[in-house]
């Protein structure tokens, strides 16, 4: 039996489940202080001062915009001395938090602690002392002069002329770039002809999405831990999917040798793209502590993180060219992002929001995006599991659905017929990252779904009644595995491992790849095990950091398992090289006429020569003889880039009860269907499907992130209590959950594999407002469609609701 | 802003074992607050709500004030279920004599936020947050609850209802602790109900009603309707209820109660709900609460 596709315990669950797994907020070191952030009470506000005398009189440590390390303006050179308001021509150093596109697709436009907030509860000061409650008290004795400057929160108003400015300059790479009208990035594709593309539909539709700000809502609030050493190094443990991007973002922004920066590999608390980029508390608490000279640990509270980052909103317009015979002709998609105060790199999340879209459907090839992301005074937005996917294909599949129903087709034949698959270009991280489908579930998904949620059957909105009515919706949607194609492209893709095989013939692996929660290093383990055909007990995942392993982008665009996972199968794949070789030199066989067999009692693999079975040396014999002759370690250690970004396709058909007495909407039955080829661990990947569909249905039917236009706060205050997701009570019950895995082959993936994660929400939001208009025949453009809404519309007899 | 991490708050903490102990604390200090769950409490405190504190005096060691039993005679009622103010809201849910007495507050009660916070909170301290929708307040006050006040100087005792003065603010006095509640004895063919909508189910109500009727026949002999989250403060329904006492029941006059009732809510904008909201749903939720609670009490419709 193969390790690899079957249902093992996951690797990290008994550490999790004792408590006994380390997180950043674990890390306890001696002589350590703790730290909290004073953040602006104003949404847009020049600092004019900070008063620190009577929190060090405290015996506080604080950090504030005049210790930020400085550079002279122009130059790569640092000034000596403490930044200076006055000095115009010391800057601090500038950087954008996400670091997975090259330099110079990369917006540049933040300092460790600003001159000015820019959106409410922006941190701009930090205080260490003895105890989180004294730190919290040297806070608030700070005394802060502000400038209050006038906000402004709608991206259409930001885009007039007169309005509040955020930004006079940023950088493009190292180019300066002037900001007009707080337009933070234009993005414009254009593919084929559209012009003649909808010359030549019989019938054009267009129409208005708009999906609201949600927070990431991981169970771990962000923090860091840093402690600096005797040789003028620091060593930092932070919530982070990259620590290589961790690293060398401290090194540009502290002004310090990467040799003397160390960002441990720890376990998070989920992320959910929350941490794809440094977050804001890391290199705060990395500069706290230089300037402590003592350990620092700086936790966010669940309010600061709301603060922190949120996900992209989007406001869409889309056309769409269809023929009578039901081809999509052309397809232009027009985009308003308000992305907050600080670039987290929306020129890339439109890039991908547009490819995305390109993906979807064939159009005739015929494709047209523009996109305009706009400064806003509100909390910065970074990406959240589908960087713009859940958010377009809501626009989309909502269009499909509407272009079905106008036009009698049938909404699984349509699709069909106009899907990208086998053969066809996926874009996998925009434009400029592409590679051809090699595997694809998106037919055997309509198919068999078809059948099993007797679709056929779902009758029309018109002919239902009663007081709850019911309704059956379906969308698909995918996600990229990663975002490595044939050609270098904006993003940058690769990953590392190390794996030597000991003396007992277990197995070490070293890699710098993160597990945000979905089970990467599960994966990485089971791969390892599949190759060197070691007992998955026997693999033993080694403490890394940045400083043993090479790099890792991050662990985002769904790519643990394809790309970092294909990373440990190259250099495992390597080392079963180097252990045949070295068998072959002791059994005095060809290397090629051995093999290689798992034997579970054994607790190793056993070398045998090919078809004489009686001949053979177990793993541990080979390499502890190979040891004592000095023939050295059996180990390889190398950098892997793949070739493709294989889409990962979904599929939801969703059942809803629309109770048209209050309003409430439920879903009492749903198929999900997921195909990420070979699954490594079905559950794991069932788990990812069932959990994303409860966070497609808190997008869909409840999370909102209304800010007051007065205050510049959150009308939630940043506090859980009113932010409410679904949690199981809202879920159908646990038989009327279908989860289904499309029996598909990944050839470029490890043992066939590539990605779920973001997939796996993509497609939820339109199926589930697919699923509404089958039951009521309300069209709703917006999300959160809430029982207010739904009811409004029923007593109203709206039929569009934007 | 807002901080729920650190709790940035100097008190004094006073633990005491026995109730004589506590009312001398409550008689003798300024500004002491009584921590019974701690679940509204400490919330008020991380959230900077203003709490006047020099004291915090946890009356979880208070074993005399831990019990949910029935008893002869207790404010100025026979045969009455008392529930302590140390009793847990997950321990009074799961009593038998809750259960199958008061099925309307074990319905609210199982309804109510999430198993860790009844783990830890009480009746008595839902109560005296004086939240406009308490859970547990809006089917007690329809099972006709009263509450003792006990103080160094004496006792009180007050029907539910008339406890609440605003959202927060109740007549307790600074010296007074509620020391426990009484629920009389239902009479035969009483049938009850409680409804509440949330966002999500563990959540505090956009709105939530309460019906207890008892019958005589196919006539109303008395009904108590109470309502949350559509005022200031818990609302007891009363020229409502007592409108249909005596009538004979039918789905006409449930539907005009519904109406009559949906019509004297002053319900407003919160980050729950919309007043709007709340005005559309009170009369569908007052129907389908009389119409549960009558066919509990054995009447047909």
């Amino acid at each position: 039996m193969t390790v690899i596709g079957t249902n093992t315990a996951r690797i990290d669950g008994p550490a999790k489940v004792s408590g006994k797994q380390l997180y950043s907020s674990d890390i306890i070191l001696p002589n350590m202080m703790y730290a909290v952030t004073l953040r602006s009470p104003y949404p847009h506000a020049e600092i004019l001062s900070i008063d620190t005398s009577a929190a060090e009189a405290m015996g506080a440590v604080c950090l504030t915009y005049e210790d930020i390390c400085v550079y002279e303006k122009g130059s790569a050179s640092v000034v000596t001395g403490p930044c200076s308001r006055q000095n115009e021509q010391a800057v601090p150093a500038m950087y954008n938090e996400r670091s997975v596109s090259v330099p110079n697709a990369t917006y540049r436009d933040r300092t460790i602690l600003p001159r000015k907030a820019r959106h409410m509860y922006e941190p701009i000061a930090a205080v260490a002392a003895d105890t989180e409650e004294l730190a919290y008290k040297a806070m608030k004795a700070l005394k802060v002069e502000y400038k209050v400057l006038d906000a402004v929160y709608d991206p259409l108003e930001a885009m007039k002329d007169g309005a509040p400015q955020l930004y006079d300059k940023i950088y493009l790479g190292d180019k300066e770039v002037e900001i007009k009208n707080n337009i933070g990035v234009i993005r414009k594709i254009d593919e084929g002809n559209c012009d003649e593309g909808f010359a030549r539909a019989d019938r054009i539709f267009e129409d208005d999405f708009e999906l609201p700000r949600i927070y990431h809502a991981q169970l771990e609030p962000k923090g860091c831990t840093a402690a600096p050493d005797a040789e003028g190094g620091i060593t930092v443990w932070a919530t982070a999917q990259s620590i290589h991007g961790n690293r060398q973002l401290l090194g540009r922004a502290l002004n310090m040798p990467l040799s003397k920066i160390n960002v441990k590999k720890i376990t998070i608390g989920g992320a959910f793209g929350s941490s794809i980029q440094v977050n804001t508390v890391t290199p705060i608490c990395a500069a706290l502590a230089l300037k402590a000279k003592r350990p620092v640990k700086l936790l966010s509270s669940r309010e600061d993180d709301f603060y922190s980052h949120q996900k992209y909103p989007a406001k869409f317009h889309v056309k769409l060219g269809v023929s009578n015979d039901g081809i999509l002709t052309a397809a232009h998609v027009t985009a308003l992002i308000d992305f907050g105060a600080h670039q987290i790199q929306p020129l890339a999340f439109m890039g991908c929001t547009a490819g995305w879209f390109a993906s979807l459907y064939k159009y005739s090839g015929n494709i047209r995006f523009d996109g305009t992301a706009v400064y806003t005074n509100k909390t910065p937005c970074c990406a959240m599991q589908g960087y713009g996917n859940p958010q377009i294909n809501f626009a989309i599949e909502s269009m499909v659905d509407i272009i079905c129903e106008d036009m009698g087709f049938d909404a699984i034949d349509f699709r069909l017929k106009n899907y990208r698959g086998v053969g066809q270009e996926f874009w996998g991280q925009g434009p400029t990252i592409r590679s051809i489908i090699k595997s694809c579930g998106v037919e055997e998904s309509l198919i068999k779904g078809r059948e099993i949620m007797d679709w056929d059957k779902r009758g029309k909105w018109q002919d239902k009644s009663g007081d709850i009515r019911h309704g059956l919706g379906l969308a698909r949607g995918f996600h990229t595995s990663g975002t490595a194609g044939p050609k270098e492209g904006e993003v940058i893709d690769y990953s590392s491992a190390f794996i030597k095989i000991n003396e007992d013939g277990s197995v070490d692996v070293v890699t710098p790849v993160v597990d945000h929660g979905g089970g990467t290093w599960d994966a990485i383990a089971k791969i390892t095990s599949e190759v060197l055909q070691v007992p998955l007990n026997m693999v033993g995942l080694s403490p890394a950091d940045t400083k043993n392993t090479g790099y890792d982008v991050c662990t985002h665009a769904t790519r643990g398992v394809y790309c970092g996972g294909a990373a440990v199968y190259h250099v495992a794949t390597v080392v079963k090289e180097k252990l045949l070789a070295m068998a072959g030199r002791m059994m005095d066989e060809h290397p090629y006429q051995l093999e290689l067999i798992r034997d579970d009692e054994l607790g190793q693999g056993v070398i045998y020569a090919k078809g004489y079975h009686q001949k053979k040396m177990t793993v541990g014999e080979v390499a502890k003889l190979a040891q004592i002759n000095s023939w050295g370690t059996i180990q390889y250690a190398d950098s892997y880039r793949q070739k493709n970004c294989p889409p990962c396709f979904t599929t939801h058909f969703v059942e809803v009860d629309v109770n048209i007495r209050t309003g409430e909407i439920t879903s009492p039955r749903v198929l999900i269907y997921g195909d990420c080829g070979t699954a490594v661990n079905p559950d794991l990947l069932y788990g990812q499907l069932i959990g994303s569909f409860n966070r497609g249905l808190g997008y869909t039917l409840y999370e909102d992130l209304p800010f007051d236009e007065q205050s510049g706060e959150l009308k939630n205050k940043g506090m859980l209590v009113d932010y409410k997701m679904p949690t199981s009570w809202e879920m159908p019950m646990v038989k009327n959950v279908i989860v289904r895995h499309a029996d598909t082959f990944e050839p470029s993936g490890p043992f066939g594999a590539k990605g779920i994660g973001e997939a796996a929400l993509a497609s939820v939001q339109a199926a589930v407002t697919n699923a509404i208009y089958n039951a009521v025949g309300i069209r709703f453009h917006k999300l959160p469609v809430t029982p207010e809404k739904m009811l409004k519309a029923l007593k109203d007899g709206v039929k569009e609701v934007y | 802003m807002v901080n729920t991490r650190i709790l940035d708050a100097e008190f004094g903490y006073l633990a005491p074992t026995a109730l004589d102990e506590a009312l001398d604390i409550l008689n003798s200090k300024n500004k002491v607050k009584v921590l019974a769950g701690g679940t509204d409490l400490i919330v008020h405190i991380k959230v900077g709500a203003e709490v006047e504190m020099d004291y915090m005096l946890d009356i979880k060691r208070i074993e005399e004030l831990d019990y949910v039993q029935l008893r002869e005679h207790c404010c100025d009622l026979d045969e009455v279920c008392c529930i302590g103010a140390n009793a847990k809201l997950s321990r009074i849910e799961k009593e038998a004599v809750i259960v199958e007495r008061y099925p309307a507050l074990a319905k609210a009660l199982s309804l109510m936020a999430s198993i860790s916070v009844r783990n830890m909170g009480t009746m008595a301290g839902n109560i005296c947050n004086a939240s406009p929708v308490a859970d547990s307040v809006i089917p007690a006050i329809c099972y006709g609850a009263r509450i003792k006040l006990k103080s160094a100087d004496g006792e009180r005792v007050l029907p539910l209802e008339d406890f609440f003065v605003a959202p927060g603010v109740s007549v307790i006095k600074p010296n007074e602790l509620l020391t426990n509640i009484a629920l009389p004895k239902p009479k035969p063919h009483t049938g009850a109900s409680f409804i509440k909508k949330t966002r999500v189910r563990p959540d505090v109500a956009k709105i939530s009603v309460g019906v207890v009727i008892e019958r005589d026949g196919d006539k109303v002999a008395n009904c108590r309707i109470a309502m949350g989250a559509i005022a200031a403060t818990p609302a007891y329904l009363k020229s409502i209820g007592d409108s249909i006492v005596g009538k004979t029941m039918s789905e006409q006059l449930i539907k005009e109660t519904a109406a009559a009732a949906a019509r004297t809510i002053k319900p407003i904008d919160d980050n729950r709900t919309t007043a709007e909201y709340r005005t559309a749903i009170a009369e569908i939720l007052t129907a389908d609460a009389l119409a549960e609670a009558w066919k509990n009490a054995g009447g047909e419709l």
